[in-house]
């Protein structure tokens, strides 16, 4: 009798987790699947075959696949490789706190995807809960002046390391970042800045007093560590993080992921002081072999170029750490972290780290989250390349969450001891 | 005033075309635009963007693309980029006689990412690219158990024959015999399954039915004796080379990314029959499209390879070309290709040829044929990755289409060959 197994089947949506088949005929082949339902309806799948060994087991943290939706030995590879049933799907959580996402695992005899073929009934399955949040945490929606988004606070007593966690080009509240945090012990932010309840619909500009209005919310309050704070933050809010750590006091360590070193459409304004946006040459948008657009070169003409638009990065007090995705289809990540950091370099300062992934695209989050190389965004494109090769990209997740997490702590909680 | 100028506006599909703006402002940022609408209905479209010179031109022959679906200079880049509107969908003409496919180049004076309700084009043009010529005939062939679709060039001849062959796609596809007759040459667009009253699955490959239509079209009053010519792809290249092995009445083979050993199906030739190489379907892998992807199902392959299902090339007497896609995702080309090569030196044989093409995918058809990277076919829920960039695939169609052309009339025509 096929038995499939999976510990912890409910765990945080990055922790691991490990899958095992057993019952099986020595060497026999079979296709273990997933599958998940986002909160839209949209399905989500992946697959891979594995031959079982001699007493007809199969174990993904020893075992290597031999097709499907990733080769080798992965054991986290049928989370990370679901692909949507629709091209253009992007699947993120939006109830962080009341429901996970749940994954059908199942282990089945492989079958050809011939139409109108009924595939035999699975051997066994399970259902995975993939959790945004670890029991205890808080989360508190943030209405206050003009600040909207939601602060989520991990459990116990005590002060925790603060953190604004920005996203990009979709505006809204995205929440799984945040929430994810503050189950590793921050206290996470998650700012909104456009598109969300009464904030202005679309982005007209970035106005630095907003964010700096969420560094002094989060520094009053009681459960925030001083006497800085972090910020983490990706694509558009990445560009917003580095235009902070410019510009504002008591910013710490700015993680900035996939994000440009210049103004990209919006003016950056503070305290009477402008930052234009970087001119660009849209007819530098390449379409990739799918008719899916890549903006990564609409730049390379200036802002990729000119020192001119660069932010001055060398003003910033707090520490850097950039992450790079090296297959970045919408933005020129590696040259924008290699041009800031040349900067930082010429002005005598040591700041500064840069992860660069190889085969990773723009959309780096938390590990095990599928890769989406392409979806589309309302009123920017009705597609847009992200870029990433599914493996890479995965192994890119798992080493940068580590590394951000230490980078963060290294720098928000200080070191009592250095002190004495 | 802007003039956008295509010529010719009439043309047989493997014909280039120029494509030129005059009139604009010095340095005016421009979209070219191409759009077809096939047989169903399906849109296909493409777009560059260009930046006219100081005397206010963009042509295609010398003009760089700063972006779109190519870049760099590619005259007929708006025709081989051409993509669907619905993912996965192939471009493949049905009615090769009587009607063309028709292209609209639109030219607008902005950068247009995506079409737009109010933004009208400031210059059109339609061209048509017809699949065969004028005066090539086509008549249905049920003779026997043969079955397809025969392609004559205007003219008593005699021309040179050939067997078009395709692959799993099953029935009749037409488009590549027709515009091989329209260049002088007798086509059998040969059906094996799917069509008519032949079997709809295919469960063996009988090489005595592909015989019958050899010596079918040797018997044409129109076609060139003593021998003919077989231009096959993917699993009808597989067929081909076998033809080439075991019929004396073929004399000249082209195979396009084809296997050289028996692969899923026996091979029976008379009293023969040949064990198949099992497709290892558990090693199909998904690529990030979705796409199936068959290249590694046979990945073990040469370390357990039974001689017996290798197909003999050294019997062949004729001579074989085999034209090669580097990035083929559906078949290790290169290697079977490779293989091949290797038993015919080995066996002292000097008559194969192979052309490789860096870059170039499984579906290498004749020159301008959209780039298709991944396409539904019948049957499978998956579609399939076929492979190659867009860029080189188009370069090894253009330079392929004209070898090919090449090498049937350097081994069919017999004066030709005594040079």
């Amino acid at each position: 009798m096929a038995q499939l197994t999976a510990t912890p089947l409910s765990a945080l949506v990055d922790e691991p987790v490990h899958i095992q088949v057993t019952g099986l005929t020595p060497f026999q082949v079979v296709c273990l699947q997933a599958s998940l339902k986002d909160e839209k309806g949209n399905l989500f799948e992946s697959q891979a075959f594995y031959k079982a060994n001699e007493v007809g087991e199969v174990d993904l943290e020893r075992d290597a696949s031999v097709g499907g939706d990733y080769v080798g030995v992965h054991p986290m590879g049928l989370l990370w490789s679901l692909k949507p049933e629709k091209l253009l799907t992007r699947l993120a959580k939006r109830d962080v706190m009341n429901t996970p996402f749940q994954v059908q695992v199942k282990v089945c005899e492989p079958y050809f995807p011939i139409k109108n073929v009924v595939p035999h009934a699975p051997k066994d399955s399970l259902t995975l809960e993939r959790w945004y949040v670890a029991p205890g945490v808080t989360r508190i929606q943030v209405k206050e002046g003009r600040l909207r988004g939601a602060l989520f606070l991990p459990p116990g007593e005590g002060r925790f390391p603060g953190l604004i966690d920005l996203f990009g080009s979709t505006g809204g509240l995205i929440e799984f970042r945040a929430s994810l945090l503050a189950s590793h012990g921050f206290a996470a932010l998650a700012l909104a800045y456009w598109g969300y309840d009464d904030l202005p619909p679309l982005l007209e500009k970035v106005d630095l007093e907003y964010f700096e209005e969420a560094v002094e919310f989060l520094l009053r309050h009681p459960k925030v560590l001083g006497p800085g704070v972090g910020v983490i933050s990706v694509c558009k809010g990445a560009e917003v993080g580095l235009s902070m750590a410019v510009n504002l006091k008591n910013i710490t360590a700015t993680v900035l992921i996939n994000g440009p070193n210049f103004a990209i459409g919006n003016l950056h304004v503070y305290r009477g002081q402008t930052s234009l946006p970087t001119p660009t040459n849209i007819e530098f948008t390449s379409s990739n072999a799918l008719g899916f657009a890549e903006f990564y070169r609409t730049y390379e003409q200036t802002g990729d170029v000119d020192s001119r638009y660069c932010f001055p990065i060398e003003k910033a007090e707090g520490h850097f750490l950039f992450v790079v995705g090296e297959d970045d289809k919408a933005l020129n990540s590696k040259a924008h972290a290699l041009q800031a950091t040349s900067q930082l370099t010429r002005n005598g300062k040591k700041n500064w780290t840069v992860l660069s992934y190889p085969g990773a695209g723009h959309l780096i989050e938390p590990p095990y989250s599928p890769l989406c190389c392409a979806s589309r965004i309302p009123f920017v494109s009705p597609n847009i390349h992200w870029g990433g090769e599914v493996i890479p990209h995965a192994a890119a997740q798992e080493h940068s969450w580590k590394e951000i997490q230490s980078f963060l702590k290294k720098h928000l909680i200080l070191d009592v001891t250095s002190q004495l | 005033m802007f003039q956008l100028i295509v010529t010719p506006s009439t043309a047989l599909a493997d014909e280039p075309v120029t494509i030129r703006v005059t009139g604009l402002p010095p340095s005016q940022i421009v979209t070219l635009k191409a759009t077809l609408k096939d047989e169903k209905e399906n849109l296909f479209q493409s777009r560059a963007f260009y930046k006219a010179s100081e005397a206010g031109e963009v042509d295609l022959e010398w003009a760089s693309a700063l972006g779109g679906d190519y870049i760099g200079v590619h005259p007929m880049g708006l025709f081989w980029s051409l993509k669907p509107k619905t993912a996965f969908r192939r471009l493949i003409k049905k009615d090769v006689m009587n009607s063309p496919f028709y292209i609209t180049l639109d030219l607008y004076d902005s950068v247009s990412l995506n079409d737009s309700a109010t933004i009208q084009p400031k210059a059109s043009q339609m061209v048509q690219r017809w699949f065969s010529g004028p005066g090539v005939q086509r008549k249905q062939i049920r003779e026997g158990r043969v079955r397809g679709v025969l392609f004559l060039p205007p003219g008593d001849g005699p021309f040179p024959g050939i067997i078009d062959l395709f692959g799993r796609i099953g029935g009749v596809v037409e488009f590549r015999a027709s515009l091989l007759a329209s260049r002088g040459f007798v086509v059998l667009a040969l059906a094996y399954f799917a069509y008519e009253d032949l079997p709809n699955k295919l469960l063996e490959v009988d090489l005595e039915y592909f015989e019958d239509a050899a010596n079918f079209l040797l018997a044409h009053p129109k076609v060139q004796r003593p021998g003919i010519g077989v231009i096959s792809v993917s699993k009808g290249a597989e067929i081909g080379l076998a033809m080439a092995c075991y019929l004396k009445q073929v004399v000249a083979t082209v195979c396009i990314n084809g296997s050289s050993v028996v692969l899923d199906l026996p091979l029976r030739y008379k009293d023969l029959v040949v064990t198949p190489i099992r497709l290892g379907l558990e090693r199909t892998q998904v690529h990030v499209s979705g796409a199936a992807r068959f290249r590694y199902l046979t990945d073990d392959l040469w370390n357990k390879l039974n001689p017996q299902s290798m197909l003999p090339v050294e019997k062949a007497q004729g001579w074989i070309l085999f034209i090669v896609g580097e990035n083929d995702e559906c078949l290790d080309s290169r290697g079977y290709a490779e293989r091949a090569m290797q038993q015919l030196q080995s066996h002292g044989r000097s008559r194969g040829r192979m052309l490789a093409y860096p870059g170039a995918g499984h579906l290498i058809e004749p020159p301008y044929s959209p780039f298709c990277l991944a396409s539904w076919n019948p049957g499978v829920e998956r579609p399939f990755l076929w492979g190659g960039d867009p860029a080189d695939h188009a370069a090894a169609q253009d330079h392929s289409w004209g070898e090919i052309q090449k090498f049937f009339r350097q081994h069919l025509i017999p004066t030709r060959s005594k040079l």
